[in-house]
């Protein structure tokens, strides 16, 4: 039996289909070529380092945040549980960085499990709880026994990393991470979570189990910035609970994330990038007021950018959403 | 059995307001059942009790002689019931075909067959046009269009429709009236609370006149419409 | 032993008396904006960086300064009102939108403070004749009680206010119900604007207090205390100034009994386990509003 009309939407959805794989494509091409050459053509290796573990935090951020609908104001929670899970396995146990990286991941997965109870919290509430919850985590490691995570002089790891490999480890972290996604984004569970996003209640009413799809995003956004700790601590070879606690990580994911666009998987990436040069040109010239500029320019994007670069094109060009990724 | 709705003694209090005191009704596969009465009476009370809001104090809920009293909204929609609101509820940052899609998510069939679906029921509801804007782009009629294309996708047994006609202009009107009579000759079983009394009259097998959380009267439009006590309460002349 | 903890009991008070201060200027932010103001701490603090300007410049001791403070932040809250806020309004997402611009705005005041006056904690030496009172058997530093006198008058103004004068009644209309208050012909944007002025001047004023009661402050001290603003205002309900008055006296005498019988830093983690424990438990607060979703 034909069904004109029913074709012509099948191909209309294959054509669209077809270019947004495409533009996938060609954003995770152009993202692996570019950092793969930054050692080949001798560019800065640390600040690409720290490029990749923005896009991989404002991407994971974009999770919980864009996606699901929860502002985690206490992100970096996950990020220093991340850190000091690898320390103490890599110093402690000895363990391979390739072994103790996916625990550590797993570290902030469980940490995401315990703090679920929170998921149940609306935007205000979720948001300085989160925050409570950071602080709580970044007390209690500051106060477990020196021998485990080294008081207040932290924690040294004392493998020898080499800066290139850890450049591909965070290069490889990112590109899971991106992939994961880009899957999220186009799966069903993306869409029970966008649901859930826009009316809990609602989507309740049809049929999704609201608390199970809200756990799932959760637990995806809080493995990533584990991660991110876990290589950085590699990377730097030390961890105290000053730096891997620190708001400002929490402050650079967030504003990174909505320079360049929640919602989207090319929105936070876009804004890492461009964040990232931003911050290394003004640290440059402007070393004192780096962190005045960041504040400012959070404002500024609020005030006059609020959906970000990729959020404000899409709001322009509303036929392009189903392209873009 | 398939598709009855069977509701007994239901109550429901909020704090010292008692909002349903002991409603019962049935409903069969291939009627309407009218609901009317003034607002305050309880009649989205009662739908808000069927399909999960709010958990009833006593009294039962039985869906194709499954008992549904109290269950969580997912699984009483999962049982086939299906609603919509009187104030839309969409999904407005989602697109139109990505609102259809939520209720059947979990359904193990392909993509492809999912998309086909709900693009076909766009088709029916004549929202085809839009169906990449996102929802909250949609005007209120528009928006009521696709709450029932939503309602439809998964196929409910059951259907309960709040106020759909309000604030709707009189061609849309009509519009929905045929879809909620192909819903009816389709064998779903239909609860349908409206004030547009001509709808009702038009529509409803069975029609229950609610007052103060109680049925005060049961019957054929014809009964109903003659009842003292409903003419008193709500029809006025 | 019960000299400490009567020591501990009034010190409690006091700080109580602080974090009311803390708390009531955030919930008639939140009561009538609904702006959840994560800048408090930080603009707290620029209040206590303030008395520190005028005394070490001026010679003025920190009571003289109070007066000054609440003024000119007043003024700085007004302007920043009409700036900042009613772009946020007509975007699609205000409630997000408003974390983000006052997190903004939390970071650009750290830094300024970062850049005046480095990373230093600062302190204001005034000294007052006597040092300190006794109170029964205890000893309370003078400053302290001046300060708890300061936050009293406050309280009493700002109940004046709030109950007697017809701003301030439109201002708690506003809390109960935003629209219902424009619809009777309020003016709600000079109405906002007045709330956002007055809870900066108060803001401004316990910054002084603070340099008064407190031994030192850094550019960085305002995240803690935008936390016990936080902890205050969800204990004593979000929006419920009366309550938020309360729960910042409950939460300081808890916190300086928790010091009392616990070390430092676990006494930290109790401020923090409180405010997890409530939301959880019961989210409402004392006596607040919807906190699910």
């Amino acid at each position: 039996m034909t069904n004109p009309t029913g074709n012509s939407h099948a191909l209309d959805r294959e054509h669209a289909d077809q270019i947004f794989r495409r533009l996938a494509w060609l954003l995770g091409i152009s993202v692996t070529s570019y950092f793969l050459l930054v050692p080949v053509l001798g560019l800065n290796i640390a600040f690409h380092f720290y490029m990749m573990l923005w896009i991989t935090m404002a991407s994971a951020f974009n999770v919980s945040s864009g996606f699901s609908g929860y502002m985690p104001f206490g992100f970096v929670a996950f990020y220093g549980v991340g850190a000091f899970t690898t320390a103490i396995l890599v110093k402690k146990a000895g363990l391979s960085i390739v072994l103790a990286l996916p625990a550590s991941g797993l570290a902030g997965v469980l940490l995401s499990l315990l703090f679920a109870p929170t998921l149940r919290l609306s935007g205000i509430y979720f948001a300085i709880v989160s925050l409570a919850l950071a602080g709580i985590c970044r007390l209690t490691i500051s106060n477990l026994p020196e021998e485990l995570t080294g008081g207040s002089f932290g924690l040294q790891l004392g493998s020898r990393a080499e800066p290139l490999q850890a450049f591909y480890l965070m290069m490889g972290v990112m590109l899971i991470a991106l992939a994961t996604i880009l899957w999220l984004s186009r799966s069903r569970l993306g869409k029970a979570l966008r649901a859930v996003r826009d009316d809990a209640e609602a989507a309740d009413m049809m049929g999704i189990n609201v608390g199970w799809v809200r756990l799932k995003g959760w637990m995806i956004a809080a493995f990533f910035p584990a991660l991110c700790g876990g290589v950085e601590a590699w990377y730097t070879n030390i961890v105290d609970t000053e730096t891997a606690f620190n708001t400002l990580i929490t402050a650079k994911t967030v504003i990174y994330a909505v320079a360049g666009g929640l919602g989207t998987v090319t929105g936070p990436v876009v804004g890492a990038i461009m964040m990232s040069w931003l911050d290394e040109l003004i640290w440059r010239r402007f070393p004192l007021i780096n962190l005045l500029i960041l504040g400012v320019a959070t404002m500024l994007l609020v005030l006059f950018l609020p959906r970000g670069i990729v959020g404000s094109l899409l709001r322009a060009r509303p036929q392009w959403r189903r392209f873009i990724p | 059995m398939s598709g009855t709705i069977e509701v007994k003694e239901l109550v429901k209090r909020f704090g010292g307001l008692t909002a349903l005191d002991g409603v019962g009704f049935s409903a069969e596969p291939g009627q309407v059942l009218g609901i009317i009465g003034v607002n305050g009476a309880g009649k989205t009370t009662l739908m808000n009790c069927i399909c999960g809001i709010y958990r009833p104090d006593s009294g039962s809920i039985r869906v194709a002689g499954v008992d549904v009293t109290g269950r969580s909204p997912h699984e009483i929609a999962h049982q086939g019931v299906g609603r919509t609101f009187q104030i839309p509820r969409v999904f407005g940052r989602m697109s139109l075909v990505d609102n259809l899609l939520v209720p059947v998510l979990d359904r193990k069939l392909p993509d492809r067959q999912l998309l086909e679906q709900a693009e076909a029921v766009l088709e029916q509801m004549r929202l085809i046009d839009l169906r990449h804007n996102h929802a909250d782009e949609l005007s209120g009629g528009q928006q009521k269009l696709l709450e029932m294309a939503r309602m439809l996708m998964p196929d409910p047994k059951v259907v309960m429709l709040d106020e759909p006609f309000a604030g709707v202009h009189p061609q849309l009107c009509r519009f929905m009236i045929e879809q909620i009579e192909s819903m009816r000759d389709g064998g779903k079983t239909v609860l349908l609370i409206s004030h547009d009394l001509t709808s009702i009259y038009r529509l409803s097998n069975t029609v229950i006149a609610m007052n103060q959380g109680k049925v005060i009267a049961s019957g054929g439009v014809a009964d109903i419409r003659s009842n003292q006590q409903v003419i008193e309460a709500y029809l006025g002349d | 032993m019960s000299i400490l903890i009567l020591n501990g009991l009034v010190n409690g008070l006091i700080v109580g008396a602080i974090y009311a201060m803390l708390g009531l200027s955030l919930s008639l932010l939140y009561g009538v904006l609904r702006v959840v103001n994560f800048a408090h701490g930080e603009l707290v603090i620029a209040g206590s960086f303030a008395a520190y300007v005028l005394f070490s410049v001026a010679g003025l001791p920190p009571l003289a300064s109070a007066p000054i403070a609440a003024v000119c932040f007043f003024l700085f809250g007004w302007l920043a009102y009409y700036l900042l806020i009613p772009r946020l309004s007509r975007s699609d997402d205000p409630e997000t939108m408003s974390f983000l611009l006052m997190y903004g705005l939390s970071i650009t005041l750290a830094a300024a403070m970062l850049l005046a006056f480095g990373a230093d904690s600062r302190s204001i030496d005034y000294e007052f004749n006597p040092v300190s009172l006794a109170i029964g058997p205890v000893y309370i530093a003078t400053a302290r009680l001046y300060a708890l006198g300061v936050t009293i008058v406050i309280t009493l103004m700002m109940g004046w206010f709030l109950f007697r004068t017809l701003p301030g009644k439109a201002l708690r209309a506003a809390q109960m119900n935003r629209e219902a208050t424009q619809i009777v012909g309020v003016n709600i944007v000079r109405l906002s604007a007045l709330a956002f002025a007055i809870a900066s001047g108060i803001a401004g004023l316990t910054g002084v207090l603070i340099a008064l009661v407190f031994p030192a402050f850094n550019p960085f001290s305002g995240a803690e205390y935008s936390i016990i603003g936080f902890i205050v205002i969800v204990l004593g309900g979000l929006g419920n100034p009366v309550g938020a008055l309360i729960a910042g006296i409950f939460y300081g005498v808890a916190e300086q009994m928790a010091s009392v019988f616990l070390p430092q830093a676990l006494a930290q983690i109790v401020g923090f386990a409180i405010l997890v424990g409530t939301i959880l438990l019961r989210p409402t607060g004392l006596f607040g509003w919807r906190a699910m979703r």
